[in-house]
């Protein structure tokens, strides 16, 4: 399904990633820093829309966004266009910050389990009416 | 006359007929007639009473003695003409003849099948039924219908199930789901949903000195292995149940006796192997279900093959609901694409709702609901035809409040979220079980290609049929409509080319057809005894056909020749 | 709804947004015709011109985001996740059906089938039970390696009626073997040593994780045939690690969803026989009548919003939809698992998020 409007122009860098390591320049000039397009083998929706909603929050992000060319093949486009930063960094921030927000849900998530089990079982009834 | 009937003097199934306009009285005793019972009313008031019903079910009448003493007669289609039938016992008044013994025996069997018949639109209700008969063989995991009818229950179709109850949502999705084709959930096929196995005989015949041979073992590299083709076959020769068997494989290992008329020199062989070989789709596991030895009727053997085929339903398989809303399987998607409700819910399929507004089969949307209430409450609901009034089918109302009980709403429409993007969609949607059918034309056993291939013997065109290779029919009416556009090459092309080229000698002078003398080097015409006005030309081997056709029957076909 | 400009209400705080916007930005209107404001406003700069900063940074995130469990049992898990946005949320969901992975039976070895259950069905139905094993302990097998104990389960299924009565097979007759296969493959060369199957260098038994607890199927009374007098199975099965994406048989959990918080409000007093019905009409007892000790009369208050199932029966009719408003909160997360049993709901819930990690660790390495 189209999600982002993702505009392939003669301008923007391609940038094809896969678990091999297989880094592939197709388009245009490599002046232009700010915008790219990176096309990830073997995702979907899944990390794709994750990573668009973490871009979104960076306010050095002009626009962003990704699209599956095509459902039957399982590759995802995302494009980034900055305000000034290139595109590269500011996908790899978002990432770690990714990275950062899945650390913290799993320790809280951890703490908030152990702290359940830890609970007495008559406490029970009180919280499920939560 | 008709009393004479009722009291059983003339047999039950007379008709008599009386017209008005033509001012006779028609009597029909032939057979083939189709007749309704139907309950004899005298001015509205019905002849069968309560204590009539009662000593029915203690069973001490039967229907035969209520046709006896004329409570019920057979009516066939004429006499129906004369009758004033009511629906309902309540609905009666003074000019009503006859009452209905029950509405839905109006319909017939197969659209007693039908849930909500009479909500639907009539084609729909008759699509419907040319469906059931293209219905298939074996599914692995059939179901009986949720919402079932009075008839389904006195046919017995809820013990043999032709069909699967699956959670259908009506909503847009993927684009790939235009003009009826269905989106299916990658997940419910996986754990199930829709397979069906598919049974095929083959028999093989053996001719008497025929001889069936155990498969001689090989030396390869690996030690002594058995002819690839020959890896099913059994120590008897003949294929193993329960073995996968794959295209060019051997069902019978057989030798036949070669024709010698002289004697045979030492040393050769007497026989040849005419092994019986399967031909069947690529990549596919099927597995000889089982094999019977018998003889036919000339007392030769005959060993009969039944080979059995597994089938998960992939891209192009027909599906239908039990309302004439065929469709075919437009994509696949993967279960976390799917979106989901409240409760966790993932739909199984999802249709288009275009099909809905000109085909108006409000039927189905009754079954949805239907289905919904009768799976949250654990009641089977009823849709038969005209039930609602006698309680034979189940209120929309009724079905409604059902809904609102257990905390769905009452138009069966649920707040649902995206399972792309994880918001809620921004219309609720209508979601619930609909019982669907797979159909027996799938995919696997249509699709057919050819880039060359056979030919005809007699016309040397591409033969015809999937069976054997053969080539599509571009038709009378297609050329008509590329003679519309004046594609005259295209013309050329498809019907020529592509098809049966064939270089004639013509000569000039005569008009006949001549050869190609490859001694010589030149063609010569036959008539003419010369070759000086011999010119080639491409026609269709069929049109050449036509000419030397022409010619044994004494008409003479002359070709009349200008320059290119 | 009234429309204030942020310049006309000197008294209203500096980078917060209108009460309407805010409603908008934070909360789904369940309308009686359909839901509105559903997606979220992302974008850092949405709202650049009113002068208010829309992004999210991280330590704000932190300090925000809460974890509740609400109900644990062995297979079932029901936890709120509060100030996290669908997107991820839809992650982790999608990440639990699809790429936690699991142990399944993938290759069934048929020695005997006299059943009326078709081989390719009954292999069918044996990939779909559930086993009760840590998938973590094993490794993927690839195309390439041999099948051994680190990647492989074998079980034996060996049943057969005698004369008499039809007996039922269920999964607590797949018998593991720790050992290895105990089927020979067919050597074309009959001087050879018989090959097995599976190449074990030690029997699975003694491998600390199972030594205590054999491996077999979660449930033991699946039925998977019914056998009628003289019919047997006999057959071998291996059971190997993949993800659901593959097939739905590795798929670890029964189901995962999520939903949004209800949030049910009355806008205006609801008193006396609108009370009462609106306390009827709600299947789930969203309502509640409380008598008013000061004017003596009962008025309806929202006691259990939480249950709230979107049946829409409140806003159903003429004119109450400018009494009740239902809504659902955008950023926090009823989260149900239910696990089949291979790991607990809350380990399988840490696994995704691990997943997560994972790949965008991935896509960090490849870019850097």
């Amino acid at each position: 399904m189209r999600k982002g409007f993702i505009v392939q122009l003669c301008f923007p860098i391609l940038f094809v990633l896969s678990s091999e390591l297989y880094l592939k320049m197709e388009h245009g000039s490599i002046t232009d820093q700010r915008s790219s397009t990176f096309s990830l083998l073997d995702e979907d929706h899944t990390l794709a829309n994750s990573v668009r909603f973490t871009l979104n929050q960076d306010p050095r992000v002009e626009f962003c966004g990704y699209s599956i060319p095509h459902p039957s093949e399982n590759r995802v486009n995302i494009r980034v266009q900055t305000t000034g930063d290139p595109a590269k960094d500011v996908l790899k921030d978002a990432l770690q910050n990714l990275m950062v927000t899945c650390q913290h849900v799993r320790g809280t998530f951890d703490k908030a389990v152990a702290d359940y089990k830890a609970r007495p079982p008559m406490e029970m009834d009180a919280d499920g009416q939560n | 006359m008709r009393k004479l009937r009722r009291s059983g003097k003339i047999g039950e199934f007379v008709s008599i007929f009386v017209n008005e306009k033509q001012r006779c009285v028609y009597v029909a005793s032939d057979g083939g007639r189709v007749c309704r019972p139907l309950v004899i009313a005298d001015r509205g008031i019905s002849r069968v009473k309560e204590h009539h019903m009662k000593e029915l079910m203690d069973g001490v009448r039967t229907f035969d003695d209520f046709l006896r003493e004329g409570l019920i007669e057979y009516l066939d289609v004429n006499e129906e003409n004369n009758a004033l039938i009511s629906l309902y016992e309540g609905e009666a008044d003074t000019d009503t003849t006859h009452i209905e013994i029950e509405p839905f025996t109006i319909l017939g069997v197969c659209a007693g099948l039908i849930p909500y018949p009479h909500h639907n639109q009539s084609p729909r209700n008759t699509y419907q039924l040319s469906r059931m008969d293209t219905l298939l063989y074996l599914l692995v995991y059939p179901q009986r219908p949720l919402l079932t009818t009075k008839s389904i229950e006195l046919v017995g179709f809820d013990k043999l199930g032709a069909g699967q109850n699956a959670t259908v949502a009506v909503m847009s999705y993927s684009g790939y789901d235009i003009e009826d084709a269905i989106v299916m959930n990658k997940s419910s096929l996986d754990r199930g949903f829709g397979r069906c196995i598919v049974l095929k005989k083959y028999s093989v015949v053996t001719e008497p000195y025929d001889r069936i041979v155990k498969p001689q073992m090989i030396s390869s590299k690996s030690g002594y292995v058995v002819d690839s083709k020959m890896q099913i076959l059994d120590a008897d020769g003949i294929a193993a149940p329960g073995e996968i068997i794959r295209s060019h494989d051997l069902f019978v290992n057989k030798h036949s006796p070669k024709i010698i008329r002289d004697q045979a020199k030492p040393g050769e062989l007497r026989e040849t192997p005419t092994p019986v070989t399967y031909k069947g789709p690529e990549g596919e596991t099927t597995v000889v279900d089982r094999v019977v030895l018998s003889t036919d009727v000339n007392n030769r053997l005959c060993i009969k093959f039944l080979v059995r085929h597994v089938r998960r339903p992939e891209l192009g398989d027909k599906f239908s609901s039990r309302h004439g809303q065929k469709g075919v399987c437009g994509t696949i998607v993967q279960q976390e694409d799917f979106p989901f409700s409240e409760r966790g819910i993932c739909p199984d399929l999802i249709m288009n709702p275009h099909g809905y507004p000109s085909r108006m089969t409000i039927g189905k949307m009754i079954e949805l609901l239907g289905g919904k209430a009768g799976v949250s409450s654990g009641r089977f609901h009823y849709g038969s035809a005209f039930g609602e009034p006698s309680g034979h089918a189940d209120r929309v109302e009724a079905i409604s409040e059902t809904l609102v009980k257990h905390g769905f709403s009452y138009s069966g429409k649920d707040f649902i979220y995206s399972g792309i993007t994880g918001y809620p969609l921004q219309a609720y949607i209508f979601m619930g079980p609909i019982y669907y059918q797979k159909l027996k034309h799938m995919v696997l056993d249509k699709m057919h290609a050819r880039a060359r291939g056979p030919r005809v013997t007699l016309t040397r065109q591409p033969t015809e049929g999937r069976s054997r290779d053969g080539g599509l029919r571009l038709g009378e009416m297609e050329r008509d409509c590329l003679i519309a556009y004046g594609a005259s090459m295209l013309i050329y092309e498809r019907l020529m080319l592509s098809s049966d080229p064939y270089q004639v000698q013509v000569c000039r002078t005569c008009g006949l057809l001549g050869y190609y003398n490859y001694k010589l080097k030149t063609a010569v015409c036959s008539m003419c005894k010369n070759g000086d006005n011999v010119s080639t030309m491409k026609l269709p081997y069929a049109c050449k056909l036509l000419f030397q056709e022409l010619q044994s029957m004494n008409v003479v076909p002359r070709l009349k020749l200008t320059e290119a | 709804m009234k429309k204030v400009s942020f310049m006309d209400m000197p008294d209203v705080p500096k980078g917060q947004l209108p009460e309407h916007l805010e409603l908008q930005r934070t909360r789904v209107f369940c309308g009686s015709d359909a839901p509105t404001h559903s997606e979220g406003i992302q974008y850092s700069g949405a709202y650049a011109s009113m002068g208010i900063d829309n992004s999210l940074r991280l330590d704000s995130f932190c300090k925000k985001f809460r974890v509740e469990v609400i109900q644990l049992t062995e297979d079932e898990i029901e936890f709120d996740m509060i100030g996290i946005d669908a997107s991820l949320a839809n992650a982790f969901r999608r990440i639990l059906i699809a790429e936690v992975p699991t142990m399944a039976i993938e290759k069934v070895l048929m020695v005997n089938n006299t059943s009326v259950i078709a081989d390719e069905v009954l292999a069918h139905r044996l990939g779909l039970i559930p086993l009760d094993v840590d998938p973590r302990s094993f490794e993927y097998f690839s195309g390439n390696d041999s099948p051994n104990e680190r990647n492989t389960i074998v079980f034996k299924l060996d049943v057969s009626c005698k004369k008499g009565a039809r007996i039922t097979v269920k999964s607590d007759q797949l018998k593991w073997l720790p050992n290895g296969s105990e089927l020979e493959m067919t050597t074309p060369n009959p001087s050879a040593k018989p090959k097995s199957y599976t190449l074990f260098t030690c029997s699975q038994a003694s491998l600390p994780e199972f030594s205590d607890k054999p491996i077999g199927p979660k449930h033991q009374d699946i039925i998977i045939s019914k056998l009628g007098p003289g019919q047997a199975i006999e057959l071998e099965v291996h059971a190997i690690k993949g993800i659901g994406k593959t097939h739905a048989k590795w798929s670890p959990v029964a189901t995962a969803w999520y939903r949004m918080l209800p949030e049910v409000v009355l806008l205006k007093e609801i008193e006396g026989k609108q009370a009462e019905e609106l306390v009827q009409k709600c299947p789930v007892n969203v309502f509640q009548e409380i008598e008013d000790i000061g004017k003596g009369k009962k008025k309806a208050v929202v006691a259990n919003p939480r249950a709230c199932t979107l049946c829409r029966e409140c806003i159903r009719g003429e004119g109450w939809e400018e009494l009740v408003a239902v809504r659902r909160v955008k950023d926090h997360f009823i989260f149900r698992i239910e696990s089949t049993g291979a790991l607990p709901p809350e380990d399988l819930f840490t696994e995704a998020v691990k997943i997560l990690e994972d790949k965008c660790d991935r896509l960090i390495s490849e870019l850097s």
